[in-house]
């Protein structure tokens, strides 16, 4: 008999859900995360009097109690629902462009179009043209991934899904600030327009319209722990500051994993959270050929580059009056992208204000901020160790001086700063590049041409999280649960 | 690997020719990413001391370096190492500059009493191995708030983060003003006194003042504590310069009630680690009726044994063998975290916990101590 039923790989958000969904159902559970700490991305830090959110910019999906397909949901059924307080954001964000366009988006349809309408005269009709294409791609997109017959799917959806956003934005729209302005969460997905499916733009905007942005009371972290609680409680056992460094097969099967402290243990499934190439590395020669061929053709994808800010000053006097903010050089998504691979002055970034509605990490008086560029590693890659804190303070500089825009005089504010680079991402979560969506998520990543998440080609190996499925809060928690609901239905039958 | 649905798409054979057509990615992702950890930040160094020098009576510094030679992890100055020794580890800041990665340098001062200085100055040799950590810690010069013009309070061994701040000016030529001033018993426990003395001769931007609490006969400059008027009187008008602290647990409350006197903004003031409280008893939230000598029962890692209350949970886990991963030993980095099942700890002030720690009842075991049995899962 194996030690246990299931080995999971690294407790990032999916990890944390397919455990916890597993040893719910019943199965003796194992999980094994290299970092002493469960979240992964999903985490945050302490300076001075300050906590710092890692990661969680905007949590989508969540909705109110109730609403169907939300991640509320998800999170009932893994009983840590009461274990959390979510605070809501009214606004879906404030786009900047200096000289161009200063719009506050507020997070429902209707109150969007009129917001949108009065910036851009003339454009209601559009606008609502627009987001009735984004509810119906969304709805057919979902039916069609639940595997819907096809004849009984709207044609328009095969029509838009896959094409980029930019085309479609250019179908409705003439205004390039209006265009920009409704492709803003474009970086949330790390794709410019141009080369982002737009079901993948209409899912997010559909997915913080209808089911509101929300925050967590403790960050990111209390979810995190949240679930690490209800898997203990549930009988699962964890083990930290222990990397998986090699999982077995027999006869191709995988059969368990062997930790870094040399135990080996032995498990009818194993599910990875890990990075995909760093998983299949751990295969050693048993990785299949077809997996080989098509992990060439994929591109590890982008890091980020972020300031975790201590201000001594309310979000008020800073001049916060929402907590999602994104400022932008120009209107040219293209040249933004591709500044990612350089240490040119960042051109673009998103400023989260963590205390218009508060989560607790900024003590009274004072606000916690966060500065994030999206970058890749290869822009660090060429920097030498020894260069290393030079640049990187030198252009964390850059996003202090693009803020300087919304919040002048924010620096005689700090207290405290810490600076996360894609070296920072890899340390933490071991991935290649330190990529926090997996894979570019570009339109050769979509569900339609990548499936390793549902064939992994290895029987016994299962894998979740951002590598297989879409990167992200939301996408990676189910990407977990479902895994773990595939196995377990696999299992019974 | 394509979706039955796909080819219904319009775009389909674009999107299936751009995957086709493109170069395969041959690189190892597993090497690369393991060498990017290696080379920032490496969990464990086994480094050769290649180098002793005799500082003073109770202090020396140990030169580091890998065995193949090769550069060690960038570091800010500032910043520690963990350093394993005999069952368990301890901070300490590197001393060298990071403008020369051949080496680290790690100056160690005697501990009256204490575990692991005496047993690294009296034990390591030439040659001999140590094993470190790598660089950790926040307690560095930061250009994003912390200005051009710094003042350095140092007592005792505290001096050693501030010697490698003057190197890393010197060596990298920074336009940055430094003033530090150092207290210290005698002039015979000055650490680094002549080459500091030399650098402050030569340099105008960096300046140095030593302070004696006991200064015998033969010393001429100023005596006594780091007080609001010594601070004053030496550095002038503090304004917006930030002033950094590190030296005994005892310094830190004083220099912080001399600054607030001086009008000092608190966040213009940075004070290091300073390991777990020396009494914990003397913090206002310490149970009244809780007698730190007693003993309490903690169950842990299989095994239970009895502790006092007053003794931090990392160190009586250590006692038993058991290490949890732990580095600053002050509450701050978090490694040591664990969980409490049952039972209350006292979380000194230092512990730095998160928010939601309280809630799901973990702690930071290197300043939390046992009030009553526990029961812990590590
Ligand atoms: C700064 C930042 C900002 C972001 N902003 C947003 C945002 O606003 N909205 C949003 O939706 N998403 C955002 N993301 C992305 C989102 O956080 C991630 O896509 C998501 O959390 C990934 O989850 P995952 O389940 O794939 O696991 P990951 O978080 O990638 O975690 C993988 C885990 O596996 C562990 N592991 C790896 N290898 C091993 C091994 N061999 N043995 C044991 N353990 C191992 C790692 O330590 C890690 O804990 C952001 C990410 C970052 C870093
Ligand atoms: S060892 Fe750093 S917090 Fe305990």
């Amino acid at each position: 008999m194996s030690d246990f039923d299931a080995v999971v790989i690294g407790a990032g958000n999916a990890g944390l859900t397919a455990a916890t969904t597993l040893q719910r159902a019943g199965l003796r559970t194992l999980l094994v995360e290299r970092h002493s700490i469960p979240g992964g991305c999903a985490t945050s830090f302490r300076r001075g009097r300050y906590e710092f959110e890692v990661a969680l910019h905007q949590l989508s999906g969540i909705g109110s109690e109730g609403q169907e397909f939300s991640l509320r949901g998800l999170f009932e059924k893994l009983g840590v629902i009461d274990r959390l307080d979510f605070v809501q954001e009214h606004d879906l964000y404030r786009a900047v462009v200096p000289g161009e366009y200063d719009v506050t988006l507020p997070a429902d349809w209707a109150a969007a179009v009129d917001v949108l309408s009065d910036a851009f005269p003339g454009n209601r009709e559009r606008v609502e043209r627009f987001f009735q294409l984004v509810k119906d791609t969304t709805i057919w997109q979902m039916a069609a991934m639940r595997g819907l017959p096809p004849e009984q799917v709207d044609p328009t959806y095969f029509r838009q899904g896959l094409r980029p956003l930019s085309e479609v934005l250019d179908d409705h729209f003439d205004d390039p600030r209006l265009k920009s302005v409704l492709a803003t969460y474009w970086t949330y997905a790390g794709q410019p327009p141009s080369r982002l499916a737009f079901q993948d733009l209409a899912l997010m905007l559909f997915a913080y319209l209808e089911f509101k942005p929300w925050h967590i009371r403790g960050g990111s972290q209390a979810m995190s722990s949240a679930f690490l609680d209800s898997f203990l409680a549930a009988g699962g056992e964890v083990r930290f500051n222990t990397a998986v460094e090699a999982i077995l097969t027999e006869r191709g099967r995988a059969v368990g994993v062997r930790l870094d402290d040399g135990q080996e243990v032995s498990a009818r499934d194993v599910i990875s959270n890990a990075s995909l190439p760093l998983t299949y590395a751990m295969l050693g020669d048993a990785v299949p050929t077809t997996v080989r061929n098509d992990l060439a053709t994929r591109r590890i994808g982008v890091s980020g580059f972020v300031l975790h800010m201590g201000l001594d000053a309310t979000p008020a006097e800073l001049g916060f009056t929402t907590s999602t903010t994104f400022v932008n050089a120009d209107l040219d998504e293209d040249r933004l992208h591709a500044s990612w691979h350089t240490l040119e002055p960042a051109r673009g970034i998103c400023v989260s204000s963590y205390d218009v509605a508060p989560i607790g990490f900024a003590p009274s008086g004072a606000t916690h901020v966060s500065l994030m560029t999206l970058q890749y590693a290869d822009a660090w890659d060429k920097v030498s160790p020894g260069e290393y804190a030079r640049a990187k303070f030198a252009y964390a500089e850059t996003l202090l001086d693009r803020v300087e825009v919304i919040t002048p005089g924010i620096r005689d504010a700090i207290e405290e700063v810490d600076v996360a680079t894609p070296m920072t991402m890899s340390r933490y979560l071991g991935h290649p590049g330190g990529a926090i969506y997996g894979y570019d998520q570009d339109r050769t990543e979509n569900w339609l041409f990548r499936n390793s998440e549902r064939e992994t080609h290895v029987p016994g190996l299962h894998l979740a999280g951002s590598w297989v499925a879409t990167g992200g809060f939301q996408p990676t928690l189910e990407s977990g649960h479902r895994v773990a609901r595939r196995l377990l239905r696999h299992q019974a039958a | 690997m394509t979706h039955r649905l796909a080819p219904l798409f319009e775009g389909y054979t674009d999107i299936q020719a751009d995957i086709d057509g493109r170069p395969a990615d041959t690189a190892d992702h597993t090497a690369q990413t393991s060498r990017t950890v290696a080379s920032y930040h490496p969990r464990r160094l086994a480094l050769t001391v290649s180098g002793i020098i005799t500082e003073t009576v109770s202090s020396a510094t140990f030169r580091l370096r890998r065995p193949d030679g090769a550069d060690l992890p960038p570091f800010l100055a500032g910043q520690y190492v963990g350093v394993f020794a005999d069952g368990t580890n301890r901070p300490y800041a590197l001393s060298s500059g990071p403008a020369s990665l051949d080496h680290w340098d790690l100056t160690v001062r005697r501990v009256p009493g204490g575990r692991i200085s005496n047993h690294l100055i009296d034990t390591l040799a030439v040659g001999g191995t140590l094993t470190t950590t790598g660089p950790m810690g926040t307690f560095h010069h930061n250009p994003l708030f912390h200005g051009d013009d710094l003042v350095f309070l140092a007592g005792g061994s505290g001096v050693v983060p501030a010697m490698s701040m003057i190197r890393d000016i010197l060596d990298n030529g920074l336009d940055r003003r430094f003033h530090l001033i150092y207290g210290s018993r005698t002039p015979d426990d000055v650490i680094f006194h002549e080459e500091l003395d030399a650098i402050a001769a030569d340099h105008p931007n960096i300046r140095v003042d030593h302070v004696m609490t006991e200064p015998g006969n033969g010393w001429a400059g100023p005596t006594g504590l780091l007080s609001s008027t010594l601070i004053k009187t030496l550095a002038g008008p503090l304004d917006r310069r930030m002033v950094y602290v590190c030296g005994p647990q005892a310094l830190y409350p004083y220099a912080l009630r001399q600054l607030e006197e001086l009008g000092h903004p608190r966040r213009r003031i940075r004070f290091e680690a300073n390991g777990a409280p020396a009494d914990p008893t003397r913090q206002a939230h310490w149970p009244a009726d809780a007698d730190p000598g007693a003993e309490v029962t903690v169950t842990a890692g299989g095994t239970s044994f009895r502790t006092p209350r007053g003794r931090p949970l990392l160190d009586a886990l250590e006692d038993q063998g058991i290490r949890p991963e732990a580095a600053c030993r002050s509450g701050e980095c978090g490694l040591c975290r664990v969980r409490v099942l049952k039972g209350t700890v006292h979380n000194a002030e230092e512990a730095r916990l998160r928010l939601s720690d309280e809630r799901f009842g973990y702690t930071h075991s290197c300043v939390a101590y046992p009030v009553t049995d526990l029961d812990l899962d590590l």
